[in-house]
């Protein structure tokens, strides 16, 4: 056999680098600079919610009622405290389906603390949110250290904190709670009730931790890649214990307030609130797999779904279907959110 | 030869953002002979297979099998076309056995439409010993060692009454006496008249087993050659096709070689895949760590970087015996570490460049945890320049990169950091050839500026080109140190498999 003739000649030189990002324009700077403040996507989960208000203001003389606005504003706020945390716990890419049974435990202890023990006040709720957070504690260690998926630790979590609500009270409810106490759930400030205040600072505080401290940066870092985290010398496990806390906190302050504005300590209270939390998180895009979203999108995916159970009450349909809307909207806001995704690419 | 040959590929060109992976590659394999394809890392040869198999669509040029064109470019015309890739992750289902793997997707069924098990276990059992595999069709293949897994892949494409047989790497794991075995398999194919393309860089394979050598480089096709009165010095020079000295440059500061080791590990050993492997990096010295692949290099690295707990053994930094309880305490002794694998170790893909830059070096941006956004932007859009990214990439999710922006981002993250010591593992895998030559420099620099550079590599080029000194492991032991400077290939390899090569 004789050697071939070569069948190609090699090129010489790779084509450089494209360049990536946007062309830049005199002026661009601003637009980006506001860009980043509100993204695509949360604009448009903004319109939707101020065209929702408006259609609501329309179909319904009652929406825009001071006594409407209040409710509404309250279940806001409530909810928003255990979607906050539950952005954290996202965003490492874990899951926390303990914190509706959390709210009944918290409930039940601050009834136990306040009325049977007779605490001052203070100090209950003191106690109370601290018993939380150990649950969360609990959750974090398990997770991080035994390594069990968080979906597993946090769905016995979920049967252990709720048995230990029912068992601790034999399954009946609290009350006698003090004035003082119930105002925090049922009192306002401004005219604006407290527990929007509560959700307010708590909101604004998870925000500035999350874009503007170490610990939030960690938080993305283990959601994004959690080897090349601990490989860059980030304490993984440490953070991961700190976000289960943080959304168990979250979770009993919302109980705690919860047991105020009912004016009743209740093992019942919080059921299914992880769904609803779990809900808004990712219509405000934040990502299952981990390391996206921000606290500004869960705020809105909050306020859209309580928006929406409102509405549904306003034009009087059955209690029993909301739940039905609910999931459609939740999985429908998630096939929205990754079609957009695949069409950017 | 007959009038067309089997397989045809004619100018096939494939571009990725960035990356032009081939450029107009002509490929061609006559019926029952065994194509060794060869290459550098990066040269295309992946992607070139993953077209033949379907996998990806070329964006112009032609394939011919048997003289007639593939049209829809899909896994599923491929394989009825009879072109079988056994990819290096191999696709067994570890759970089934032997027979139900070979006979997956063509079970044969009995006239009630279930699995006729019998059936499958005769046919089997009669195709296993044809090829002379002595394996139980009813074995659970994750029981199997991965040379006999290759053999069940092999016998599946068999099966499927493939004409071609794309081995891609498959040594890469197995032992002498495996890729013996492997090698009768693969004559008996060609004796039975399938074709064989066969992807491999040990060039004593290639010439033990190969009919024709096509050479790639840099996405094309450098040369085709009978394997018959080539050298394996001549199949070098093609792979790499350019004068070695020019890429990895020259060291303009000499080492002092009386200076205390920067890094120093004594008797080091880890887990199953390290064993009491000592040797030591001077300041300002590129010492290279080589061995094949799962030699237990990479693991060094993580043990030294506290990434992985240490059986027995120290380590030294500037003299100084240290005990590092993960990777923080090695950051804070001044050491940087690039891993292997860029995806899953070394990026935060969906982050920016920007904070993925500045991810090891937040407390040095922070009071009191709180961020200095102006200073990370500062230090992110600094070392982009050094560097040669665009400024306008440093907001940009590091994840669209090309490979080579995206290695520059991780060094870059370590870069920031001003470490003595630096140990980078693979670090120009994936990256094309303009940003290798950049890395190179790159590292030249930081050692010539003091840095002590451990680079874990599997490119022979890069280790002689790069390194002052290359210690070499085997099986997880170190097995010997070579001084660069004169060492040959042939040198290191022999070391590297335990196995004396004749140089031709």
């Amino acid at each position: 056999m004789t050697i071939q003739a070569n069948s190609a000649t090699a090129s010489s030189s790779q084509p450089g680098e494209q360049p990536s990002g946007p062309p830049r324009t005199p002026g661009s700077r601003f637009k980006t600079g506001l860009l980043s403040v509100v993204s695509a996507r949360e604009s448009t989960l903004a319109g939707v919610v101020v065209l929702l208000v408006i259609v609501l203001s329309l179909l319904s003389p009652y929406f825009f009622t001071q006594g409407n606005l209040t409710v509404v504003g309250r279940q806001i706020g409530l909810a928003l405290m255990i979607s906050v945390g539950m952005t954290f716990v996202i965003l490492i890419g874990g899951i926390d389906l303990s914190v509706g049974s959390i709210v009944a435990l918290v409930s039940v202890l601050t009834g136990e603390l306040m009325v049977t023990a007779g605490l001052p006040p203070a100090l209950a709720v003191i106690i109370a949110l601290v018993g939380g957070a150990a649950v969360g504690a609990v959750n974090g260690i398990v997770h991080a250290f035994v390594g069990i998926p968080s979906f597993v630790v946090t769905l016995g979590m979920l049967a252990v904190a709720r048995g230990l609500a029912l068992g601790i009270t034999s399954g009946s409810t609290i009350s006698g709670f003090p004035a003082s106490f119930l105002y925090l759930g049922q009192g306002s400030l401004l005219g604006i009730p407290i527990p929007v205040w509560i959700a307010a600072v708590i909101a604004l505080a998870a925000h500035f931790v999350l874009s503007r401290t170490t610990f939030g940066r960690h938080v993305y870092f283990v959601g994004s890649n959690e080897d090349a985290a601990m490989l860059s010398g980030i304490h993984t496990r440490r953070i991961k214990v700190l976000v289960f806390v943080i959304s168990a906190t979250l979770a009993s302050a919302s109980g705690i307030l919860e047991t105020a504005r009912l004016s009743v300590g209740q093992p019942a209270a919080g059921n299914g609130y992880e769904l609803a939390a779990i809900g808004a998180a990712v219509i405000g895009g934040v990502s299952l797999s981990g390391g996206v979203g921000r606290i500004l999108g869960t705020v809105l995916g909050t306020t859209l779904l309580l928006l929406i159970q409102n509405a549904l009450i306003l034009l009087g349909i059955s209690a029993y279907w909301q739940q039905v809307f609910s999931g459609v909207i939740i999985v429908g806001a998630v096939a929205l959110n990754m079609w957009r995704k695949k069409r950017s690419r | 030869m007959a009038d067309h040959p089997l397989i045809s590929m004619r100018g096939i060109v494939k571009k990725y953002p960035g990356v032009t992976a081939l450029n107009g590659v002509t490929l061609s394999v006559e019926p029952g002979e065994v194509m060794a394809l060869v290459g550098e890392n990066g040269a295309g040869k992946s992607t070139l297979l993953k077209i033949l198999a379907g996998a990806e669509r070329p964006d112009s040029g032609v394939i011919e099998i048997d003289g007639v064109a593939v049209e829809s470019h899909s896994p599923r015309e491929s394989q009825s076309r009879g072109i079988a890739v056994i990819y290096q992750e191999l696709n067994l289902a570890n759970d089934l056995s032997v027979a139900e793997n070979i006979y997956v997707g063509r079970e044969p069924k009995t006239r009630f439409g279930t699995v006729d098990f019998g059936a499958m276990e005769r046919g089997a059992r009669d195709l296993l010993q044809s090829l002379g595999i002595s394996v139980s069709p009813t074995t659970l293949v994750g029981d199997l060692n991965i040379a006999l897994r290759q053999m069940v892949e092999i016998a599946k494409a068999l099966l499927i009454d493939a004409r071609v047989v794309v081995m891609d790497e498959p040594t890469s794991s197995l032992t002498e006496e495996e890729v013996e075995t492997l090698f009768l398999l693969v004559r008996k194919l060609r004796a039975a008249g399938v074709s064989v393309i066969y992807v491999s860089h040990r060039m004593r394979e290639i010439f033990a087993i190969a009919d024709r050598v096509t050479v790639m480089r840099d996405g094309a096709v450098v040369g085709v050659r009978d394997a018959a009165g080539l050298t394996p010095g001549d199949v070098v020079q093609m792979m790499v096709g350019r004068d070695l000295v020019d890429l990895y440059g020259q060291r303009t500061t000499p080492v002092d070689g009386t200076a205390v080791p920067a890094l120093e590990v004594r008797d080091l050993s880890c887990g199953a895949m390290l064993h009491d492997v000592s040797f030591s990096v001077l300041p300002g010295e590129i010492v290279a760590l080589s061995g094949l692949i799962g030699a237990g290099r990479s693991h060094a690295a993580l043990a030294i970087f506290g990434a992985r707990k240490r059986r027995s053994g120290q380590i030294l930094v500037n003299g100084k015996p240290v005990d590092f309880n993960g990777p923080q305490d090695a950051m804070a002794a001044g050491l940087g570490f690039v891993p292997e694998d860029r995806k899953q170790q070394g990026l935060f893909l969906e982050l920016s460049v920007r904070e993925n830059m500045t991810s090891a070096s937040l407390a040095k941006l922070s009071r009191l945890t709180v961020m200095s956004g102006r200073k990370d932007r500062a230090l992110a859009r600094d070392y982009a320049t050094r560097l040669g990214l665009r400024q306008s990439a440093v907001e940009v999710a590091v994840g669209t990169l090309s490979g080579g922006n995206q290695q520059k981002v991780v060094l870059a993250r370590w870069l920031a950091r001003k470490p003595r010591i630096l140990i980078l593992d693979e670090p120009t895998r994936g990256v094309d050839v303009g940003a290798k030559a950049e890395i190179y420099q790159l590292i030249r620099t930081i050692a010539d500026e003091g840095v002590a550079v451990l680079i874990i590599s599997s490119e022979l080029t890069e280790v002689l080109g790069m390194a002052d000194r290359i210690v070499v492991m085997r099986e997880g032991y170190g097995v010997g140190e070579v001084v660069a400077r004169g060492a040959t290939e042939t040198q290191v390899m022999a070391l590297a498999t335990g196995v004396k090569e004749e140089a031709e």
